[in-house]
């Protein structure tokens, strides 16, 4: 278990430097915790992840990437397939069923994609999701070592989806941890050029991903209600609109 | 030479009349035809980068209303700063914009833009919904945009990729640095950054 152990070795070193708290901005009581976990997991993105995905990137064509992606994407469907019916969306985990019976058979084992083609569109959906949609608030903020930008309802989530996935596959340990790098990696090496633009144009790189995870969990959690015509009007319309245009 | 003049002269003559036909269109016709334009520019091997890229910025001058998408990332914000300040923030935003934006115009690889759906938002707002594509599933990018409406014209206002909309995001990481430093601060890490980039050729 040293992915475990590296955990919680960031974890109390930055809990060790952090004594004061800083001020509550953007649901972030923990700011001062987390850019130092947030440090951490970059450094090795950097340094790790990043160069093993490029060089990925540079022997396999996009094609055997995509297939390599919709093979982890196939395996998530028990997972995509609760969390629909947990949230009651009946339909939509009809089609998901349907989507893993296509992709595994016509297309062999998952590494094809042909149900998208036949109007049976992906999903994403996970338990963090499920526990929003069931009106459980998100807490804090948090960035978790390897795991990257989170919260308490999100990190409950993933430990429950973490269970859904592997029990039903009495795979070796070692093999499924194997998978999952290679499954990063491989995830990773879509997003290169994304991450090196947002890392360049952002002015705080921490505060551009807490933003962005920030909304677009929101986001996710709320495709069942429309959007907060409340957060919209703060947005859209904030009090200066009542001013006069200079 | 007269010829290539009188050539001109119809061009702008066209371009004119075609101006006159915008008014009134709806957003999903502008985000439409913004995106046709985009793609065309962007497929077109004769054009090098450089003039890829003023086309590209044009077309996004005269489609994005960048005066209320700065007062917007501002928000209360907004007020802080001098009228002389205001001026100069729209300017290197836009420009902050042009520069993070013109780093993609190499990457372009033949994507297709589609419009999937549009609806209105209330108070003069209207969202497009479009998606770029890539390969369908989860490799396609979703891309909203948001118009206003103003003098009879749809600009856009906001462009939300993936969920995450570009005036929340550059709200709360201007917020930290006005701040820290007030609104004189801001400015200057902006033109820092532009400084860094990219210099915007002529």
């Amino acid at each position: 278990m040293v992915p475990l152990l590296a955990a919680v070795l960031v974890l109390s070193w930055a809990a060790a430097v952090c004594a004061a708290e800083d001020v509550d901005t953007e649901r972030d009581p923990l700011e001062c915790v987390n850019r130092k976990i947030f440090w951490f997991n970059d450094k090795l993105d950097v340094y790790v992840l990043a160069p093993v995905a490029t060089g990925w990137e540079k022997v396999s064509p996009r094609r055997v990437r995509t297939s390599v992606s919709n093979f982890f994407g196939n395996l998530r469907f028990p997972i995509v397939t609760v969390n629909d019916l947990l949230q009651g969306k009946v339909k939509d985990s009809a089609s998901d069923v349907g989507r893993f019976a296509v992709n595994t058979t016509v297309g062999v084992l998952g590494f094809f994609d042909p149900a998208s083609g036949w109007g049976l569109v992906k999903h994403d959906e996970d338990f963090g999701q499920t526990l929003g949609v069931w009106g459980v608030p998100p807490g804090p903020y948090l960035v978790l070592p390897l795991l990257g930008p989170s919260d308490p309802r999100d990190a409950t989530g993933f430990a429950v989806d973490y269970a859904l996935s592997v029990t039903p596959f009495f795979i070796d340990e070692a093999i499924l941890w194997g998978a999952r790098v290679g499954d990063t990696v491989n995830e990773r090496s879509f997003v290169l050029k994304q991450v090196e633009d947002a890392k360049a144009s952002a002015f705080d790189y921490y505060t551009f991903v807490r933003n962005a995870y920030l909304q677009r969990r929101r986001a996710l959690v709320r495709d069942l209600v429309e959007g907060s015509a409340e957060e919209s009007e703060e947005l859209y319309h904030p009090e200066f609109d009542l001013e006069e245009k200079p | 030479m007269n010829r290539r003049r009188r050539t001109l002269a119809v061009v702008a003559l066209a371009s004119c009349l075609a101006g006159g036909a915008l008014a009134g269109e709806s957003p999903r016709a502008i985000v439409e035809k913004m995106s046709r334009a985009a793609v065309d520019i962007l497929g077109d091997k004769s054009l090098s980068s450089d003039e890829k890229r003023h086309r590209v910025e044009d077309l996004a001058y005269a489609n994005v209303d960048f005066e209320t998408m700065s007062r917007l990332v501002l928000a209360r914000l907004w007020s802080q700063l001098s009228p002389a300040q205001q001026t100069e923030f729209v300017k290197l935003f836009r420009e902050h914009l042009a520069l993070t934006y013109g780093r993609n115009i190499e990457s372009y690889n033949n994507e297709k833009v589609q419009v999937v759906s549009d609806h209105d938002e209330g108070r003069g707002d209207w969202t497009v919904k479009t998606k770029i594509l890539r390969g369908g599933g989860s490799a396609d990018v979703l891309v909203d945009y948001r118009l206003r409406q103003e003098n009879d014209a749809w600009r856009i206002i906001d462009i939300v990729i993936e969920r995450v909309s570009l005036v929340a995001n550059f709200r709360s990481q201007f917020q930290e640095i006005v701040n820290s430093g007030g609104p004189a601060k801001l400015l200057d890490v902006l033109r820092e950054k532009n400084a860094k980039g990219e210099p915007l050729k002529s």
